[in-house]
């Protein structure tokens, strides 16, 4: 048996850095992980791991020489006209990093999982600049915290008691009994039901609360259409508000309720300012609930190489950046690149059907852990090498801090170290195809 | 009925997604479901499945339906995954993501089956594999 000590979590951006595991032969015993952290450490021993290249010919899958389909996937890369590359958040930096390269090289658009998570909340920052922190920070500091639109009991899970609620920290001696938790969300989710106050707005409605909320923190009263607008009382506004210029550090997490619904960039741009006025008055910051584990990742790495942070195209050899043109929603809804690479995502299942039914049409290739509906409708399926498990590199957390992982134990297979080496190895046979 | 859908995590449609489990009857039970608030649920003669429908009527979804307090009226919520996703918006408004949150659909009462995903994609996306 072989115990390990201060695993990185490769699951979501929380990058919970404390797992235990122990491994046996075909088991493996996690300690510290929550739910979905343990299911993916157990990935490691499943029987429905892909195991070996697949490759599908006139309907057929058969698997095939590990060779073999780095050079079809080359050969798809290489033969387009306009390729997608899709980096995934579920791996390493050093892998997004080869698969930026790889789309100057070809002139292709590149694009990543950020861009569909918290890409409007990026630009939200482009548009109002950001107060943040780490995690760190609010954690020793806060005693204040706003979930706008998330719900990190079920989608960040240890969130709370790792970062933001229930740790002592300089103001809250006593963790949870110290801190003040309001969750805004139009559906009264179990994050809801555990703070202090819900405010339970309208969908769609962000920006006119914001607005309002920004109002009130000017001395002024909101139109009363506000009430209608939002379903929110201008007398819970004014109490919410009153929570938060009262508190001695407060921190908001936004969630996909900003960044996905109507208003998109505006309402975080919103958020941004109210935070930073928020400052006049006490410490406030605010930072994205990153749901993916190295999603923070790409905007990181994609900015420091290239200057934009998702949705880059290189068609004319140099980085253009244009939200809603080059992304890969808009790519494939608009029919408008002609094979695309699938790096640890999952598209067909998590992009809307105009985009999976494209999907379908052209040559894909991809890169997974286990069978998903991208694997089903791919030409090449390239067995995927789990990161902070079987190999080093590098996530940024929810918090743009970046956390350098090892592994436990090694790739399992004899002809790829990492996904990072397997995009090496695509790349380097794309360059001789086009030499 | 015209609903508002409001797609989000679930703990099991996590744990199952990343346990590699996406095409398990298990997954489909979870994540195949559009909860609603009892008395839109009640009005619409409490179905055992919706059809969920696109504005545009493009792309429709059967998916296992059930009453739930935390939804508000003439809201829906269904978990992330693919069919949440047949029916979510593709339009990204400038921003390169959809209205995962606060799309509008239609949703009926349906005797239509509920398939698993591995059956979605080909009834729905790989019909030319």
């Amino acid at each position: 048996m072989m115990a390990s000590k201060n695993i990185v979590c490769p699951v979501c951006g929380a990058s919970c850095d404390d797992i235990q595991v122990e491994l046996s032969g075909d088991k493996i015993n996690v300690k510290n992980a929550c739910k979905m952290g343990n299911a993916k450490f157990q990935e490691i021993v499943s029987s429905h791991r892909i195991s070996q290249p697949l490759l599908r010919e006139k309907g057929i899958v058969r698997p095939c020489p590990w060779e073999e389909a780095i050079e079809r996937t080359a050969e798809i890369l290489a033969d387009a006209s306009r390729p997608l590359i899709f980096m995934g958040s579920e791996t390493s930096c050093e892998a997004m990093e080869v698969g930026l390269h790889l789309a100057e090289f070809l002139g292709a658009a590149v694009d990543s999982n950020s861009t569909v998570c918290h890409g409007p909340t990026a630009m939200g920052i482009q548009e109002a600049g950001r107060v943040g922190a780490t995690a760190g920070q609010s954690k020793s500091r806060g005693d204040l915290a706003v979930y706008w639109g998330s719900n990190p009991l079920e989608s960040m899970p240890r969130h709370m008691s790792r970062y933001a609620v229930y740790p002592r920290g300089y103001w809250t001696q006593r963790g949870r009994f110290d801190r003040t938790i309001i969750t805004v969300d139009p559906r009264k989710s179990i994050t809801a039901e555990n703070s202090d106050l819900h405010i339970q707005l309208r969908p769609n409605t962000d920006y006119e609360l914001l607005s309002a909320l920004l109002v009130l923190l000017h001395g002024k009263r909101p139109h009363p259409s506000v009430e209608k607008v939002t379903g929110v009382s201008i007398s819970q506004m004014e109490e919410m508000l009153e929570l938060m210029k009262s508190c001695n550090f407060g921190s908001i997490y936004v969630g996909l309720g900003i960044a996905s619904s109507y208003g998109k960039h505006r309402n975080a741009e919103a958020a941004f300012n109210l935070v930073k006025e928020l400052n006049a008055r006490t410490k406030f910051v605010i930072g994205a609930l990153r749901g993916h584990c190295n999603v923070a990742g790409f905007n990181q790495i994609a900015s420091y190489l290239y200057g934009f942070p998702f949705g880059l195209d290189f068609s004319r050899g140099y980085p253009r950046y244009n939200p809603g043109e080059y992304t890969a929603v808009d790519l494939l809804r608009e029919r408008d690149v002609d094979c695309a690479l699938i790096v640890s995502a999952d598209l067909v299942s998590h992009f809307p059907a105009a985009c999976a039914e494209y999907l379908a049409e052209i040559p894909v290739a991809c890169i997974d852990i286990a069978p998903c509906p991208t694997t089903m409708i791919s030409d090449v399926v390239l067995p995927g090498v789990i990161d902070a498990m079987e190999c080093d590199g590098t996530f940024y957390r929810l918090d743009d801090v970046p956390i350098y992982f090892q592994p436990f134990t090694k790739s399992p297979f004899s002809n790829t170290k990492s996904n990072a080496d397997t995009m090496k190895q695509i790349f380097e046979k794309v360059k001789a195809l086009k030499r | 009925m015209q609903a508002m859908l409001n797609t989000g995590s679930t703990i099991e449609e996590g744990r199952l997604a990343k346990g590699g489990s996406k095409l398990t009857e298990e997954y489909t039970q979870e994540c195949a479901v559009c909860e609603m608030n009892p008395v839109d649920f009640q009005a619409m003669g409490s179905p055992q499945r919706v059809l969920i429908s696109a504005m545009d009527g493009r792309h429709s979804v059967s998916v296992y339906a059930y009453a739930a307090d935390s939804v508000e009226r003439g809201q829906i919520f269904m978990p992330r995954a693919i069919w949440a996703n047949v029916v979510v918006d593709p339009e990204t408004f400038s921003t390169g993501s959809p209205l995962y949150k606060g799309s509008p659909v239609r949703v009926e009462a349906t005797f239509e089956d509920v398939l698993n995903a591995g059956d979605l994609v080909l009834k729905l996306y790989a019909r030319g594999r």
